[in-house]
């Protein structure tokens, strides 16, 4: 965690102006998206995919040298059920399992000059991603409520619709390591996934300027 | 004097009754005069009974062998397939066998032999040919228990394995899992059977009893009240009597399904691993009612083998054998475990009670390691202790509550429902005292073996099934998966890999936890 947040103040101050003349903007976002996470296997098993919707949004700071600083937040929620994994083969048990994660990140990037109509951007960043677990019939000794530091990087494009909205879409690469223990007491384990990250493509809404 | 019944008179009972003992007869040897009698007669619990000393084993293997561990006049082989009939006849001429049967349910066929000869010794003359796969003596089979003549507050063996928490992720299954007890039959319907019943002999090996002729009597039966239910039992065979009506004429069976399936949550008596199952009673295995009687059949290898078939055929997934004996292996025996699991039935076996008799190998038990989907079950005691009779080997793969009444008194054994023995067991003090016997009068007991952990260990697996875990290689996976490790860690030949652990197999995996 310690180590997350000095890259935090890095990224902070990587992206931070060096002349307080310049303007900086301010603009919120919401998005949604498909994440397939990293623990294919694991996510499949238990949810029958290893993809997902999530839904977010945040805040963007507009910074001088077309940089940026954005926080933001999501979540990914979905029912399945929990298993028994025998020989490669998965038995789907009648118990409900929910699993929810919700990243909240901070991204420092880098708007590249166009003269389209396009704007590109690309940046990186750490986030703390919570993860939760909660099965039928579960008593808080079984349940799963823990956070875990990651990294990611992502690239899009934006596209201005109006003076104070603009469109953007991005993919994202994410990893955060070590979220899932070894013992077969898990399905992670079971598959050796322990990395809780994954591939996010979503679409965003900006409002501001 | 015949001793009393709490010193052990069924110590070793040798039996020497004019019974038939053809194997190969057909049905018709029993009259039902009425399937309707009185409903069962619940006379409570027997927890202030005292506790009667294990029996040796085998009580019952002596009854008509002589104290042979298995049958005269007639051996099992199994030639290799393609073996051609001539050459099958000269091989059994040259064993001195003059006859030979295929039974239903078998692979294998029954070779008389002459009465003089001996059953060992010609099964292994006749495996020593090429075209022979096996061949073996009819060893007799016997339930796995210590009966002790002594409600859910009782029965600590549920807590023991946190069957509360258990249930609420799983509701004791449902009525599409059939269970086989494959045993001494149940108590599983009324009926009034008519029978003569001759004089008799038996022996404590130091005195000799006469029991005189009862004549023509009826005896009644009826289900177990807190066992019966609608639609409750299915496929009822009997292979003792070659009929479809295995009546329980000793108990074991009925207690061994009491623990598999006890009606629960009914506001009476005792609770059942997997209440909601069906039951398929399949009778394999004699009593000493069954050889007063003169039951065609007696309860060897191949009879097991058979009904171990018939109830995998007949649609059961989970099989339960509290049975065993000691002795030379059985590929009868093996091959049929083989074709249950093959066949997608999980297979639960008692590993044994004599431990304190030298820890011989228990058959079939022996055969649980090497068979996925075959589990050998040891027992334990209240003290979550390995029980003092229970067989120890490196084929015992789990452990689960059999009930130690040495540490644990009356009360620590296995509390379920089956009949009252003072109703049953009436050549118990002495012929002066022996009058017919009922079997329609029922108490609930404490009984003490691996025969009473096994059905633990099928109720579970029932659960397990029911759950979604389909292939009995699987279950026996997630049974020692998640067992709680007892005595030296890691598996162990007295544990296994430990006590079962129903509520965390039922709850699986989840993803990260």
């Amino acid at each position: 965690m310690t180590r997350a947040w000095i890259v935090a103040a890095v990224l902070l101050a990587v992206a931070a102006p060096s002349d307080a003349q310049h303007q900086f903007s301010i603009r919120g976002f919401g998005d949604a998206g498909l994440t397939v996470f990293t623990a294919t296997q694991s996510f499949k098993a238990i949810l029958g995919k290893p993809s997902g919707p999530i839904f977010g949004g945040g805040v963007e700071v507009g910074l001088p040298k077309h940089l940026f600083f954005s926080v933001g937040g999501s979540r990914f929620r979905r029912t399945g059920h929990r298993v028994f994994v025998f020989n490669s083969q998965v038995f789907t048990l009648d118990v409900a399992d929910t699993v929810t994660v919700t990243p909240l990140e901070l991204t420092a990037g880098y708007r590249f000059r166009s003269s389209g109509f396009i704007i590109p951007y690309a940046g990186g960043g750490v986030g703390w991603h919570k993860y939760e677990e909660t099965s039928a019939h579960s008593t808080a000794a079984d349940d799963v409520k823990t956070t875990h530091t990651g990294y990611h990087v992502l690239a899009g494009a934006e596209v201005p619709v109006q003076r104070w909205l603009a469109a953007a879409v991005d993919a994202q690469w994410s990893s955060v390591p070590h979220a899932f223990g070894d013992a077969a007491t898990s399905v992670a384990g079971v598959y050796h996934e322990h990395n809780l990250g994954g591939f996010t493509l979503r679409a965003k809404i900006i409002v501001g300027r | 004097m015949f001793p009393s019944k709490s010193a052990g008179v069924m110590v070793v009972i040798t039996l020497a009754i004019a019974a038939v003992t053809a194997q190969d007869a057909p049905s018709g040897f029993r009259a039902f005069i009425s399937d309707i009698t009185s409903p069962g007669i619940d006379n409570g619990v027997r927890d202030a009974d005292a506790p009667r000393p294990p029996r040796p084993y085998p009580t019952d293997l002596t009854s008509l062998t002589g104290g042979a561990p298995y049958l005269r006049g007639s051996i099992v082989v199994k030639f290799r397939p393609g073996t051609a009939p001539a050459a099958r006849h000269v091989m059994l001429e040259h064993a001195g066998a003059s006859k030979m049967d295929t039974p239903p349910y078998a692979d294998f066929n029954i070779v008389t032999i002459d009465d003089n000869a001996d059953p060992e010794a010609a099964a292994a003359a006749l495996a020593q040919q090429p075209d022979v796969e096996y061949a073996q003596a009819r060893y007799r089979m016997h339930p796995m228990f210590v009966p002790n003549d002594p409600l859910y507050s009782m029965q600590w063996n549920y807590p023991a394995i946190d069957m509360e928490r258990a249930w609420d992720l799983n509701p004791g299954a449902t009525s599409s899992i059939v269970v086989a007890v494959i045993d001494s039959g149940v108590a599983y319907r009324s009926a009034v059977l008519r029978r003569n019943i001759p004089a008799w002999h038996a022996s404590n090996g130091a005195t000799t009893f006469n029991f005189p002729a009862l004549g023509v009597i009826d005896i009644p039966f009826a289900a177990a009240p807190d066992l019966a239910g609608t639609d409750r039992f299915v496929a009822p065979r009997d292979f003792i009597w070659n009929d479809t009506d295995p009546l329980d004429f000793d108990g074991h069976g009925t207690h061994v399904s009491g623990t598999i399936g006890q009606l629960t949550n009914n506001g009476i008596g005792v609770a059942g691993m997997a209440f909601n199952v069906r039951i398929m009673p399949v009778k394999v295995i004699d009593s000493l009612w069954d050889d007063i009687l003169a039951s065609p059949f007696q309860g060897t290898d191949d009879v097991v083998a058979r009904g171990v078939r018939y109830a995998v055929d007949s649609g059961a997934k989970v099989l339960n054998l509290s049975i065993g004996r000691t002795g030379p292996p059985s590929p009868l025996l093996q091959e049929a475990l083989i074709y249950a699991t093959t066949h997608g039935a999980f297979v639960s076996v008692a590993a044994g009670n004599d431990f304190e008799q030298g820890n011989p190998t228990e058959w079939p038990a022996a055969y649980a390691n090497s068979i996925q989907g075959v589990v050998a079950v040891g027992a334990i005691g209240r003290d979550r202790q390995r029980a003092f009779y229970s067989t120890t080997g490196p084929y015992v793969e789990i452990a689960a509550p059999g009930g130690n009444q040495r540490v644990g008194g009356t009360t620590g054994g296995i509390l379920q429902q089956t009949f009252d023995f003072g109703f049953v067991e009436t050549y118990a003090n002495g012929p002066a005292r022996y009058g017919p016997p009922r079997f329609d009068v029922f108490a609930y007991q404490f009984f003490q073996g691996t025969s009473m952990a096994a059905p633990h260990v099928s109720g579970f697996a029932a659960l397990l099934m029911q759950q979604g875990i389909t292939s009995p290689a699987a279950i026996e996976a997630a049974m020692e998966q998640f067992a709680t490790d007892l005595g030296p860690s890691g598996r162990d030949d007295q544990y296994g890999y430990g006590l079962i652990n129903p509520r965390a197999a039922l709850r699986g995996l989840g993803l990260a936890k």
